[in-house]
């Protein structure tokens, strides 16, 4: 019996090893490593590096082309809250199961599935304007709508091609909200819409009394991936721009500084004051929320 | 063990003077060897799958290549994605260089490909691939400074001269402009990042002379007014301000370019003489593309003048396991295959023959020239000035010149050219 | 009763709104890749195609963007990473649900720290190490970054173990079946839905993937559907109607799923996102 204990100490390891031996690989060891190279001027090809101290630190917080980046992500920040909102208000009207709401479903939430070259080919088409390449589709339907006023480069005005892109965004992402939401919406007790309607309570009051509060956990959980996700955008300003006109993201900034300057030492600091900001976020999320965290241990 | 090193030593013997027969004088030990298959990674994806794979790839196995195979690897944003290959030992066994690495890498990466003494009687522009006396890349093709027109729609404008200076450059661009206002009068293609470094690159020498490189190497103020530098970002600032571009400088296209610039939606199109055959065969009016010579004549003599220089330089991966096949793959490509002469450009290989580049100019009496090499031990001089300045080589410079002039971005052009100016002023600083 | 009716009248104003602010941006793409080269150039963006069965930008895309070989190596990627994922994560849930012993706790931990950690803040630091491992630039690569940060999966498998009844497998040790029968023969089949699920996600990720793929796997024979698509903006550049096309050929194996999964690809996305 004693060995047959032993042997149960022993097994789980056999289960696990090659998991934990990924993720030290490919998940601990970078970060470490990430650290080490911040503080080293490295290219990333040289065997040798000279230890610099904190100085591509400074230089994050510092170098304007760097640090605009960061504002960058407030116009993604704030298209996710818009999407956050419409996903919600979308989601509330399928719930009142109208006929037909499955099909509208459908073509809210496909382009969630798309794939990030053919989203941004999409739209490089549909913002295409002028210069001898004929307009886009978007040029000629704000015309025909009468809102030819509104016609602007939409990726070649340096006011405009953030929200553009953040627009974008929206599109591309609106229909994992919307499916989150439903499936909150749809999983909250049937007998308290029941209960709702013999008290004569309105849409109004429905939403705010019963939906808003079932579906709080989603809400938080679609605001941290918000922030996170702003930071962290990088397909398709690079496919559609490379970048270009002030569509520079964060995550664009460090690929670009690590593989392309080959200053690997200062994208590694640059990726660390990511990973600072991704770390600060989840932590004030998991202080905020910490009662409705399902234990899963 | 002595008729091994017999056999050792005739081996070697026989390799190199196969070498020296060829031009290569082995710097190193002799070659590793040969392989079934090599890969060679270019820029040039519109003839990649066609010419490259159908037509050199099978004339080298069937020929010099002894059966090697050639897989071609061919990047649109080839700068930047060969950078990233470079990061490892996997980037192909012979590529275009990069044009942000410097001279002083060049043995870092590539393999030396002989004297630069030895080589430079056989090919030209050596001087542009070499490191301290070392050769490591061979030009792919040689061009000539200048910039393509739409004679059709110049002609509309009523000019027929190459304009002699910047300002008559702008005056006509805008005659060009309120003649025809459907056409682009000068396209930038901003979005390729490359193509716009033109405007910095492709004035040295103009104005300062044939020692213009290494005389900017030391400049601590390059971006002056009358300096190579200067004329050209300004000539283009002064284009997007006065509105002679594109509207939308982001949704460039290069491809697109080429059959615009071909009907004469595109004016002009401010790149080397290598953009003319493409621009030729990409639609049905060959005969509208004209190539002007850049707007400076030069001081002394008051001729319109071209500086000659050497197109991407082809380089062996130093971590290839197949040099010798490399070798005669890049070997071919230099002196058998043509493209040089394909390309209508001047041929690196001084027995080639060459394109029309050579003569394109023989009409408006234009003076060749070549820029000075760097003196001996400062080869790399002036790329490391310009990577300790952080003088960026993807076009960004540029594009910031145009979003500034285009009132996309704060600024003025005072405030790039002082920026730059004390960037480089630290770089120049940097050499000691 | 009236005003009831209005009020459907609304939302249904509302539905079609939306949708169609969905749909359009996909309708000059649709029309173009349908147009002749000349047709493209002379048409606007929402004129629709003379023929709508020419196919001729179809048949262009198909064997010059080599698409046939970029859906192979997608395929290939995906299969080894789904299997992979599918036997790590059920092999990790199993040892962690069902097992007691030393250590336990930290690997519960390790992973749960790691969730934190976004994959794409380690890609500098990562990508030496694929280096080092003389990974780069072959298919490998992927598969093992596709494995190797998969916590997601992990989780699912963990949560949906816990509601396996833990009588299953001590009636089978009884019976004398060893740990890895119980695993294979009994946790395996029972976790089909868990499986299902993880298949969904983690194959529409990978499938969508561009990152991966753009910075490991440069060889133009190696690019995924994500990659030869991206490599083929350059050289199409001045025929947009090909480049329509062939974003509509990648579009299409996602639509095609989509109809027929549609429920369960739901389901797969709440359960994915509330790990």
């Amino acid at each position: 019996m004693i060995k047959e204990r032993t042997k149960r100490q022993f097994i789980p390891w056999f289960y696990v090893a090659i998991p934990l031996g990924l993720l030290a690989l490919l998940t601990f060891l970078p970060v470490i490593n990430m650290f080490r190279y911040s503080v080293t001027n490295w290219d990333g090809v040289d065997p040798t590096r000279q230890y610099v101290g904190m100085s591509n630190y400074g230089k994050v917080f510092t170098d304007p082309e760097i640090f605009h980046t960061l504002f960058v992500s407030i116009y993604y920040f704030g298209g996710a809250i818009l999407q956050i909102i419409f996903a919600l208000f979308l989601a509330t009207v399928l719930s009142y199961g109208l006929r037909g709401a499955n099909f509208y479903k459908s073509l809210l939430v496909f382009p969630f599935l798309l794939n990030a070259v053919a989203v941004s080919l999409v739209f490089r088409f549909l913002f295409r304007g002028g210069d001898g390449l004929g307009p886009g589709g978007l040029d000629v339907l704000l015309q025909h709508l009468g809102l030819g006023r509104f016609v602007t480069q939409w990726t070649g005005n340096p006011h405009v091609v953030n929200f553009s892109l953040a627009g974008v965004s929206i599109w591309r992402y609106i229909g994992f909200n919307i499916v989150l939401f439903l499936g909150a919406i749809q999983s909250i007790n049937p007998e308290l819409f029941e209960a709702a309607q013999l008290d004569r309570a309105n849409r109004w009051h429905q939403f705010r009394y019963i939906i808003l509060p079932g579906i709080r956990r989603i809400t938080a959980l679609s605001v941290i991936l918000a922030v996170s996700g702003s930071i962290a955008v990088f397909d398709i300003p690079y496919i559609m721009l490379g970048g270009a006109n002030g569509s520079t993201t964060f995550v664009i900034a460090t690929v670009k500084t690590a593989f392309n300057l080959g200053r690997v030492g200062l994208a590694s600091s640059l990726a660390v004051v990511l990973l600072g900001i991704v770390l600060l976020v989840t932590f004030v999320q998991r202080t905020l929320f910490k009662d409705e965290q399902v234990d899963l241990v | 063990m002595r008729k091994r090193l017999v056999a050792g030593v005739v081996s070697s013997v026989l390799a190199a003077s196969f070498l020296t027969a060829i031009g290569f004088t082995p710097a190193q030990a002799a070659p590793a060897g040969w392989c079934k298959q090599i890969t060679v990674l270019t820029n040039r994806t519109d003839i990649a799958p066609t010419t490259f794979t159908k037509v050199y790839g099978p004339q080298f196995t069937a020929g010099a290549g002894n059966g090697t195979k050639v897989k071609f690897e061919a990047f649109t944003n080839y700068n930047q994605d060969v950078l990233t290959m470079m990061n490892t030992k996997n980037y192909g066994d012979v590529l275009g260089i990069p044009n942000s690495i410097t001279p002083a890498q060049f043995p870092k990466f590539f393999s030396p490909l002989g004297k630069a003494s030895v080589l430079s009687k056989t090919y030209r522009f050596i001087n542009e691939g070499s490191y301290n006396g070392t050769v490591y890349g061979l030009a792919q093709t040689g061009n000539a400074g200048g910039y393509d027109v739409n004679l059709k729609d110049w002609k509309a404008a009523g000019i027929t001269t190459p304009p002699a200076t910047p300002a008559e450059f702008i005056a006509d661009l805008k005659k060009i402009k309120a003649a025809e206002p459907d056409v682009i009068p000068l396209y930038t293609n901003y979005a390729t990042g490359w193509a716009p470094t033109a405007w910095t690159n492709s004035f040295t020498g103009y104005a300062q002379g044939v020692d213009g490189q290494n005389i900017m190497a030391k400049d601590k103020a390059p971006w002056t007014a009358g300096k190579d530098a200067f004329i050209g970002d300004d000539l283009l600032y002064q284009a997007v301000a006065a509105g002679l571009t594109e509207k939308d400088p982001t949704s460039t296209d290069w491809e697109a370019s080429k059959p615009l610039i071909n009907k004469g939606a595109i004016a002009t199109m401010f790149l080397g003489s290598w953009s003319v055959s493409q621009f030729q065969g990409a639609g049905p009016n060959p005969q509208d593309i004209g190539f002007y010579p850049i707007p400076v004549k030069d001081p002394k003599t008051g001729k319109f003048q071209t500086f000659i220089s050497g197109d991407v330089k082809q380089a062996i991966n130093k971590n290839s396991k197949c040099q010798a096949s490399a070798q005669a793959w890049l070997k071919y490509f230099e002196q058998d295959s043509g493209y040089a002469y394909s390309q209508g450009g001047i041929n690196p290989y001084i027995k080639g023959p060459n394109g029309e580049s050579y003569t394109i100019f023989d009409k408006l009496g234009v003076e060749y020239k070549s820029l000075n090499p760097a003196p001996a031990g400062h080869d790399s001089d002036f790329a490391n000035v310009q990577k300790a300045a952080g003088i960026p080589t993807d076009g960004t410079l540029e594009q910031n010149i145009i979003d500034t002039a285009r009132g996309a971005k704060a600024g003025t052009e005072a405030s790039i050219f002082a920026d730059l100016n004390s960037k480089w002023a630290t770089g120049v600083a940097s050499l000691g | 009763m009236k005003n009831r009716n209005a009020f459907k009248v609304i939302l249904y104003l509302v539905l079609t709104v939306a949708s169609f602010a969905m749909v359009f941006p996909l309708i000059p793409l649709i029309f173009a890749s349908l147009k002749g080269a000349t047709e493209f150039n002379d048409t606007g963006p929402l004129t629709p195609p003379k023929n709508w069965f020419n196919f001729h930008n179809f048949a262009v895309a198909w064997t010059q963007g080599n698409l046939a070989h970029a859906f192979f190596n997608t395929g290939i990627l995906l299969s080894v990473s789904l299997v992979g994922t599918i036997l790590i994560g059920t092999m990790t849930a199993y040892a962690l649900d069902r097992f007691d012993f030393k250590g336990k706790k930290i690997i519960v931990w390790s992973f749960l720290i790691a969730t934190l950690v976004p994959g794409v803040t380690t890609q500098v630091a990562t990508f030496q190490i694929i280096n080092k491992l003389n990974l780069y630039n072959t298919r490998l690569s992927g598969i093992l970054l596709y494995l190797g940060t998969d916590i997601i999966s992990i989780y699912i498998f963990l949560q949906f173990m816990q509601s396996i009844p833990k009588a299953l497998d001590e009636a089978a040790r009884i019976d004398g079946a060893g740990h890895f029968t119980i695993y294979f023969r009994i946790i395996l089949p029972l976790l089909r839905p868990a499986i299902a699920t993880v298949i969904i996600i983690k194959g529409i990720a990978i499938y969508n993937d561009f990152y991966t793929p753009f910075l490991y796997m440069p060889d133009p024979n190696l690019g995924t559907v994500s990659t030869s698509l991206y490599r083929f903006i350059g050289p199409f550049s001045a025929s947009w109607q090909v480049i329509c096309a062939a974003t509509f050929l990648v579009i299409l194996p996602t639509l095609v799923v989509f109809l027929a999964l549609q429920k369960y690809i739901y389901k797969g996305l709440s359960t994915g996102a509330v790990k």
